[in-house]
């Protein structure tokens, strides 16, 4: 590991509604080094997109930071202005997302799409944009890559999208790539292989990988440290061998007892009960103590701080 | 749980569904003056038996078929070729009203229950509409009757005046389970019931399906594509691969003693929750073919490590190796090819 690359202290962010303010990212912290893979983990509505939209400048109109600090090196994200914002994404920092068909242009082709940044970014010529697309697309494996180019993306199978998409955004050299969900949507042998690249890939070219899941299995592969996320606040954080071999916090501990094995067989699963909160109607005390199997009226009043029992570990409940 | 025999996993062996050379093809056409006609084979000869009780899961990929093979189960599709029972009744040959009949029998749970349950109707009344359409129950009974589903599936009083959308994912899906419930079918067919959900979510319902099965001595034909759910509720096991069936067996034979190798190679890609046990390689390289144009001989050769000539060139026969234990494939994996692969693994 090496520098430090990423640091967000506190953010939070609000959406605005018919009925006022939902505050959906409510005081996230956590920071990546170079050359590191981070999981932020979490359920539907537990913030984790949101968190990385923010972090790309690209929420949606009726979103907003309205409290905390992004640095990335030594920008003050909330600082800089719109211009500078749009040259780091792309250069700097990049994105790939669930669904490459709705990310990627229907009526271009793949070698449109792929040149068009490598000219804008690089101010390279249409010969040698051309050039350097095709590296791209044999560095992600994809076969035929000069026929590939002159694909349109919906003659494409999504696995081969997605590694367009994973082309594209490596293009420029980023130094941090956000993939938000980037196999939820492929069949089981070909996240494998996407999963394979994207650890492959990371091995070459030093670029950090901040990757957004829900799946406790795509952690134990790609990641080097996990961000737990509950009701849109971090609620434990460790290296990956940690996290898996000794988790603290009772709702990290339900998801993974709750996920069925494939090399072992129970009568019933663990479930963790009720559902995840309502922004709009956040319990008090700790967020989560109505689901806890450990709650008592402390949790009820106390709102837990993110508390580190070691150097990497962090967890935010009373009870452990 | 006493009268099930946990040692092989098998539930009385009454044969209550039973589908021979099952096929279903679709014909789609390209291009407008040049009129270009295709088939595609969704599911091209596929032989199974549910047994009374128990559940059958069947795995795949996209393309597959599995979902076809589900909606032709239910009398939704009509099949090309071949023939379903049900309880010694042949379903595929039933006319309209007959169809209708013995749908009783038989129900679905859908993946998404916010597309499958309509947005301007109540709790109640989704509950309800089965019961009313085949003239069940009516005024104070039906009510009695849908409260009665609702706690089956843990849902409160309170809520039958409720809206879908005011219901979260999973509390949807109780609310498609108990509709399904509703005409006190035999068979359910689970089409990718629990895939949508968050995994908390997941482990409460596969608990409440098989809670629900104790009780009402449901069989249920479980179609998804996540191995380890699939694993958690089936007593056996289905893996199909464009439009074919490659192998069946128990739920244990199919986990630790593979004998298709694409079947190995799909355990092999599901991603564990563990670090220490992280894959530093893949065993199964290329994409799914497309199904309208499928290759010749066993359709998984090209993506196969042990093809050779025979593969390519001719369709392997589904045959039972051991007893209940099905493949297709010429040579089905041995304990000291599985050995194979996993050294070869081990070593890049």
């Amino acid at each position: 590991m090496g520098e430090q690359l990423l640091d967000i202290q506190d953010l939070k962010v609000r959406f605005k509604t018919d009925d006022g303010y939902v505050s959906t990212v409510n005081g996230v912290t956590f920071h990546m080094e170079e050359g590191e893979t981070l999981a932020i983990v979490g359920e539907s509505g537990s913030g984790k997109s949101v968190t990385s939209l923010a972090l790309m400048g690209i929420l949606p109109p009726n979103g907003e930071v309205y409290d905390g600090n992004m640095t990335f090196e030594d920008k003050n994200l909330r600082e800089i202005s719109k211009k500078e914002y749009r040259k780091l994404r792309g250069n700097e920092m990049s994105m790939i997302f669930q669904e490459p068909m709705t990310a990627l242009n229907p009526v271009f082709t793949i070698g449109f799409q792929l040149r068009e940044s490598l000219m804008l970014h690089f101010n390279l010529s249409k010969d040698e944009a051309q050039k350097k697309g095709i590296e791209m697309l044999d560095l992600v494996g994809i076969p035929d890559s000069e026929k590939t180019m002159s694909r349109f993306p919906h003659q494409l199978s999504g696995g081969m999208r997605q590694r367009v998409m994973i082309a594209m955004a490596l293009s420029c050299n980023p130094k941090l790539l956000i993939a938000d969900e980037p196999t939820t949507a492929l069949d089981v042998t070909i996240q494998s292989q996407i999963l394979k690249l994207m650890r492959d890939l990371k091995i070459d070219s030093n670029t950090s990988i901040l990757i957004i899941t829900h799946d406790l299995g795509v952690v134990a592969e790609v990641a080097d440290r996990v961000v737990v996320m509950y009701a849109g606040e971090v609620v434990e954080e460790a290296p990956v061998y940690e996290l898996f071999e000794n988790p603290k916090h009772p709702y990290t501990k339900g998801l993974m007892s709750s996920m069925p094995k494939v090399h072992e067989v129970v009568d019933d699963l663990y479930s963790i009960e009720g559902t995840v909160p309502n922004p709009s109607k956040m319990p008090a005390g700790c967020k989560f103590h109505p689901r806890c199997p450990l709650a008592d009226e402390e949790c009820t009043l106390v709102h837990p701080d993110l508390e580190y029992i070691n150097e990497s570990h962090a967890k935010r409940c009373i009870k452990v | 749980m006493a009268e099930i025999n946990i040692e092989n996993n098998r539930v009385e062996e009454e044969i209550i569904l039973e589908v021979q050379n099952l096929k279903k093809h679709f014909e789609i056409s390209k291009g407008f003056i040049n009129k270009e006609v295709s088939t595609v084979r969704a599911v091209d000869g596929v032989d199974f038996e549910v047994f009374k009780g128990e559940t059958l899961g069947i795995v795949g990929e996209s393309g597959c078929g599995k979902s076809t093979t589900g909606q032709l189960v239910l009398g939704l599709l009509e099949p090309t070729e071949g023939k379903i029972y049900f309880q010694d009744n042949e379903i595929s040959a039933l006319n309209q009203k007959e169809l209708r009949a013995a749908r009783r029998n038989l129900q679905v749970i859908f993946q998404d229950p916010y597309s499958s349950l309509n947005p301007r109707m109540t709790v109640e009344d989704i509950i309800g509409e089965p019961l009313v359409v085949h003239k069940l129950a009516s005024g104070k009974e039906l009510r009695k009757k849908v409260l009665r589903l609702m706690n089956l599936v843990g849902l409160q009083e309170h809520q039958m005046k409720r809206y879908p959308h005011e219901f979260s994912g999973g509390q949807r899906q109780r609310i498609g389970i108990a509709r399904a419930l509703a005409l006190e079918p035999k068979v359910i067919v689970c089409d990718e019931a629990v895939s949508a959900l968050d995994v908390s979510i997941q482990a409460q319902i596969l608990n409440l399906l098989k809670k629900l099965q104790r009780q009402l001595d449901l069989t249920y034909i479980f179609i998804a594509h996540g191995l380890p759910a699939v694993r958690h509720i089936s007593n056996r096991i289905g893996v199909m691969y464009l439009g074919r069936m490659v192998e069946l067996a128990d739920r244990n034979a199919i986990f630790e003693k593979p004998l298709h190798p694409y079947t190995y190679a799909l355990l092999d890609s599901v991603p564990i929750p563990d670090p220490k046990l992280r894959k530093e390689s893949q065993v199964i390289e290329g994409e799914i073919p497309n199904p309208s144009n499928p290759p010749s001989g066993c359709h998984f050769h090209p993506r196969c490590p042990f093809a050779n000539d025979v593969c390519k060139n001719e369709v392997p026969e589904y045959r039972e190796i051991f007893d209940g234990h099905y493949v297709a494939c010429h040579y089905p994996l041995t304990d000291h090819e599985t050995q194979v692969i996993s050294t070869e693994k081990e070593k890049s």
